[in-house]
């Protein structure tokens, strides 16, 4: 009995403590905003348009958009973020690259638009200060930050890899991405400081159609 | 041991199972979740600035993973992750492709067995849904981590062999969830049933690094790997990175499934 007695108690204990352990779970139960508005809402975005998409963006210019108010232009999409010291600056390069090529007429029917890894540094006023050092004109460029839930979202959207390292800098998969006017990917480039050819070939075909 | 007390003792048991089935059923929002502890997880890779220990915060992880079952409720509430309706953008061509149909789960996938052929993104609103979030790599692995009876199963090596075992065996058909053991933490199937989505897949692993950095990749799949990696007798996590690194979010896959997890 001795034995039947303890093994009891023991079962007891064990119940117990996996019911305090269920009741510590079951006290959040908190319910993401997102979910909730998303199952609702019919986006005029097709299936692949990476504007259907809901989460909220700060630009540098102090504005709050979805990525579905980049729509009407074809847009070029990089990530980066602004203290990096190696990869981030040939990317915004290659941008301007492309930019450069585009015969003059096209130019300002083209968008460029730079997202941000680094949500906790890289602040509306800091993307500011980088647009102005570099040069990057208001009317075509966009400069976004985000939650870091949505940065992740939209790095898995364009197919982009990532990782924060101990110094707070990122380690990141160089993409450039040319989106359609709605928001469907239909080019890639990948690499630093390649051959940008065809992605302004592809540009210029979205315009000419 | 008289039969009387054996009764006596029979009966306190039922009462217990019947009062504790009925808290069980009073905290639905986390049925089936256990506390992790928490703790230190130790990436496997790392290049000489990766972050060392990543420091994980208690949290509340599902027991099981998520059964095929459980996926119909989600897309019978939640029309626009049914099968004929989901936006290409979020799951592939083989989303929930072993189901008969929308709503009909036919032959080819018990209701007990884990959902597979799920993307990251329909993982990601099931789990909002359910008031909870995916794990991230570090909780998952660090959950993994453990043995049967201790938190630390890369010092058991009984437990490491199991492990390899299910690696090296092909997958024939899905068990249902559950019918494996549990480990430390009270948690089934981490191990030898389906690899699991993470909220982080895509921050886990950089190929193709920024600072030319590229080296990972090279570490990973060659013999060089052995002197990056933390525990190079740990070939599970090996496999684990691998895989990690090669999916998309859009990708569905026959044997890849999720469990949820919820901050405590």
């Amino acid at each position: 009995m001795k034995t039947f007695r303890l093994q009891f108690i023991t079962a007891t204990l064990l119940l117990v403590s996996a019911l305090s352990l269920q009741a510590g779970c079951c006290m959040t139960n908190k319910v993401s905003s997102c979910c909730a508005k998303s199952d609702t809402a019919a986006t005029p975005f097709s299936d692949k348009s990476l504007y259907q998409t809901e989460s909220k963006w700060a630009t540098d210019t102090t504005k709050q958009i979805t990525l579905g108010d980049l729509k009407g232009r074809p847009q070029v999409v990089a990530m980066f973020f602004t203290s990096c010291q190696y990869a981030c600056p040939i990317i915004v390069n290659d941008l301007k690259r492309i930019e450069a090529a585009l015969k003059p007429d096209l130019r300002a029917q083209i968008g460029f638009t730079l997202v941000t890894f680094d949500t906790h540094r890289d602040t509306p006023e800091v993307l500011a200060g980088y647009r102005a050092t570099r040069s990057l004109p208001e009317k075509t460029w966009t400069l976004l930050r985000g939650e870091s839930d949505d940065v992740l979202e939209l790095a898995a959207l364009l197919g982009v890899k990532y990782k924060e390292d101990a110094n707070g800098q990122f380690a990141h998969s160089n993409i450039i991405t040319v989106l359609n006017a709605h928001g469907e990917i239909v080019h890639q480039q990948i690499g630093l400081g390649g051959d940008i050819s065809e992605t302004v070939r592809e540009l210029e075909k979205l315009l000419t159609n | 041991m008289k039969p009387n007390r054996i009764r006596l003792v029979a009966l306190l048991v039922t009462c217990w199972c019947a009062a504790s089935g009925f808290a069980w059923a009073a905290s639905n929002a986390s049925a089936g979740m256990v506390v992790i502890a928490g703790g230190v997880f130790k990436p496997m890779f790392r290049s000489p600035t990766d972050i060392k220990e990543v420091p994980v915060k208690p949290f509340c992880l599902d027991v099981l993973p998520v059964t095929n079952e459980e996926f119909l409720g989600f897309v019978r509430a939640n029309p626009r992750w049914q099968r004929s309706n989901v936006k290409r953008l979020f799951a592939d061509e083989s989303y929930l492709k072993n189901w008969a149909g929308d709503l009909a789960l036919g032959t080819n996938s018990a209701p007990d067995s884990p959902v597979t052929f799920v993307s990251w993104f329909s993982a990601k609103a099931f789990a909002q849904w359910k008031g909870k979030r995916l794990p991230t790599v570090a909780e998952w692995e660090l959950t993994a981590a453990a043995g049967t009876t201790r938190s630390d199963g890369e010092n058991d090596p009984e437990f490491k062999r199991a492990l390899l075992a299910w690696y090296t065996s092909p997958t024939e058909g899905l068990a249902k969830a559950g019918a494996g053991r549990t480990n430390f933490w009270g948690v089934h199937d981490l191990h030898g049933l389906v690899w699991e989505w993470v909220t982080d897949f895509n921050t886990a692993m950089v190929t193709g690094d920024a600072r030319g950095d590229t080296g990972l990749d090279r570490q990973l799949f060659c013999g060089a790997g052995s002197q990056s990696a933390r525990d190079v007798t740990d070939y599970a996590a090996f496999m684990r990175y691998g895989f990690r690194s090669s999916l998309k979010a859009d990708y569905c896959v026959h044997n890849l499934g999720f469990r949820c997890a919820k901050d405590l």
